[in-house]
């Protein structure tokens, strides 16, 4: 029993770090979203729900919706690339198993900011790949990429994909290999197989993968802002519009607050599946 | 039983330098209960999987009923396996896991249902159909991994090592129950297994492999009573291996000792060395002087001493030695007229006998 009370004191350090960094500022943002901006430009708390009309505003709501619709995107494309590459690592990878899951994480070491910016470099019009597109013939002017939706999607699964790749990996090489066999004994052709017997046991990495790849990928505003134009806006430029640019941090915290309710909630949903033992906690 | 359900020729199994299998030759016949007998790195499993599909031979023909299918993939095959690790579908239930192999052949729904539902009753389970395979027991999990084979009525069962992961007393009723069940249904079982007490409780007929090749092939009593080399004779039960001198007339020398041996069988030159196996509960032993107990007057004698000694309850296990130095072990079974405990101390001296016609000459 002492032995027990004496290793409870080790939530402490912790636990204070986590309310002075994390609780208070938390709740200094839910204070703010409440509050408005002064004739300086600085806000002020308050009790007005005017910043939260503001969010669902039909100026902003689009916004909302396109920063949903690129998550998904993104989500589905991470999915589509990762799982094979997942799939191959964990049951053919042998011996370079880990090297390869080495290979695909350093690039992440490199900061997602560095990383974007070299996609403005393949991608603008006067980029890499335009120039190589002119030079070999192929087409007369430079096709615009940069700035459209493609690119900006395509910059969020660069970023995001290994937090599909691992969990997936993770799943796929969990599974028994005699399980694939036991589809295919039982008459199930390699795609059948693959859809009723090895996605199945594979949903826990699926949906972790899913999850872990859409909040960062929904809240996200370095791909928006490097790759992407007017039209491909997302609701974190948005946000950080609001606490740089326009300086209106009531209403920058407003949005904040909706959307960590939003993620809560597929949060809340991903952690209740996970408690079922059908997703995989990392 | 009727024809072949199954024939193995020529077929010869290599992955890179390692050769699996080696030249094997075997013909199971409809409604045998055949069993692939070995240790570990054999080429039993090898060679099921090679029945199933998931292999191709590197040589030689595989017959399904008179068909070649060696170069059949497995989901277009006519015979079915119960996986050592059941292998079942986690995210099905006990019934849809069973239904699994008739919805992919596409059998019509309401004959799915009764199938499902006669194979569950078959392995005593239709109590536990809407269970998900992490509720069920070990033993429930492999009964399901029956039925999942058996409903799709598979020409040919193909069993690896099913009852590996239970315990004991578990893995006697199930042997049982199989067994009963393969009785029932008439298909064709062949089965993989290292246990050897299990090979030789519940087969027709066991081929015995080793280093990728079958040692020996024929029914348990044949196999148990006259292996025909070595390593048969020690891996199924435990030899007593002796080294003799044939001599002429039928006659082996063991050390100072003669012994006639009614099959010494042809071609055996004189002077030639060969292996006499003995089993251990062949032998009998007798206390050196006083009136003989357990040795008979036919009997074969030889003196020794015990060197050890372990008690079974059912019986002792003795190890003996003989006066030219080699070992025995005897294995004495306790009846109504001695308990185990009562006799032997490590030390004494003994006589030890057997039958001559029990001694099996190993090439």
């Amino acid at each position: 029993m002492t032995h027990k009370r004496f290793w409870e004191w080790f939530i402490f350090p912790g636990g204070i770090w986590i309310a002075l960094l994390f609780a208070i500022p938390l709740f200094l943002v839910l204070a703010l979203s409440f509050g408005h901006v002064d004739d300086f430009g600085r806000g002020v708390y308050g009790f007005s729900l005017d910043n939260y009309k503001d969010v669902f505003d039909a100026t902003y709501v689009p916004v909302l919706l396109r920063s949903v619709g690129y998550a998904l995107a993104t989500v589905v494309l991470c999915l589509l690339i990762g799982y094979p590459v997942a799939y191959f690592i964990a049951r053919y990878g042998g011996r370079y198993r880990y090297a390869l899951l080495a290979a695909l994480v350093i690039p992440f070491f490199v900061n997602y900011l560095v990383r974007t910016y070299a996609w403005v470099a393949l991608l603008a019009d006067q980029g890499l790949v335009n120039n190589l597109l002119v030079d070999w013939g192929l087409t007369e002017s430079p096709i615009q990429m940069i700035n459209t939706p493609y690119a900006v999607i395509g910059g969020l699964v660069y970023g995001y994909i290994i937090f599909m790749i691992l969990p997936l990996y993770g799943s796929i090489e969990r599974m028994d290999p005699s399980v694939i066999e036991a589809g295919k004994d039982l008459y199930g052709s390699p795609l059948q197989t693959f859809i009723h017997v090895t996605l199945p046991a594979t949903q826990a990495g699926i949906l972790a993968g899913c999850v872990l790849v859409f909040l960062p990928a929904v809240g996200d505003f370095v791909s928006a802002q490097l790759l992407g134009g007017p039209d491909t806006y997302m609701v974190g430029n948005l946000i950080q519009d609001q606490f740089f640019a326009a300086s209106n941090w009531p209403f920058g915290s407003a949005l904040t607050v909706v959307m960590m309710i939003f993620l809560a909630v597929w949060m809340v949903f991903y952690l209740r599946r996970a408690s079922k033992g059908e997703a995989e906690v990392l | 039983m009727s024809g072949e359900a199954i024939g193995i020729q020529g077929v010869t199994k290599s992955f890179g330098d390692f050769v699996a299998v080696d030249d094997v030759n075997l013909s199971i016949a409809q409604g045998e209960f055949f069993s692939l007998l070995g240790p570990s790195g054999c080429g039993k499993t090898t060679t099921l999987r090679m029945l199933a599909g998931f292999e191709v031979p590197t040589e030689g023909r595989i017959l399904l009923e008179g068909e070649p299918v060696e170069k059949v993939p497995p989901h277009e095959r006519n015979v079915n396996m119960v996986f050592q690790s059941y292998a079942l579908f986690e995210h099905l239930d006990v019934e849809g896991n069973i239904a699994f192999g008739l919805k992919r052949k596409k059998v019509p729904k309401a004959e799915i249902t009764t199938r499902v539902a006669e194979a569950l009753e078959l392995v005593d389970l239709s109590s536990r159909a809407k269970a998900r395979p992490n509720e069920l027991s070990g033993g429930q999990r492999q009964r399901v991994a029956l039925a999942r084979a058996l409903v799709n009525r598979p020409r040919v069962l193909l069993l690896d090592e099913p009852l590996g992961a239970l315990d004991l007393k578990l893995r006697r009723q199930m042997q049982i129950e199989l067994k009963a069940i393969q009785r029932e249904v008439g298909i064709t079982f062949v089965y993989v297994t290292h246990d050897q007490e299990e090979a030789l409780s519940m087969s027709d007929r066991i081929a015995v492999m080793s280093e990728g090749r079958v040692a020996q092939c024929g029914p348990p009593e044949e196999v148990y009573e006259h292996p025909k080399e070595e390593f048969v004779a020690g891996f199924i039960g435990i030899s007593n291996l002796l080294e003799g001198k044939v001599e002429s007339g039928g006659r082996v020398r063991i050390g100072d000792d003669c012994l006639a041996v009614p099959d010494l069988g042809e071609g055996h030159a004189d002077g030639e060395t060969v292996q006499i196996a003995v089993r251990p509960e062949k032998v009998a032993v007798d206390e050196f002087e006083g009136e003989p107990y357990r040795i008979e007057p036919d009997m074969f004698t030889v003196e020794g001493e015990i060197e050890s000694k372990v008690y079974l309850g059912v019986g002792n296990q003795l190890t003996l030695k003989l006066v030219n130095g080699s070992r025995l072990v005897a294995l004495e079974q306790a009846t109504y007229r001695m308990r185990a405990d009562e006799q032997w101390e490590v030390g004494q001296r003994v006589k030890i006998g057997w039958h001559p016609e029990h001694c099996m000459v190993l090439s």
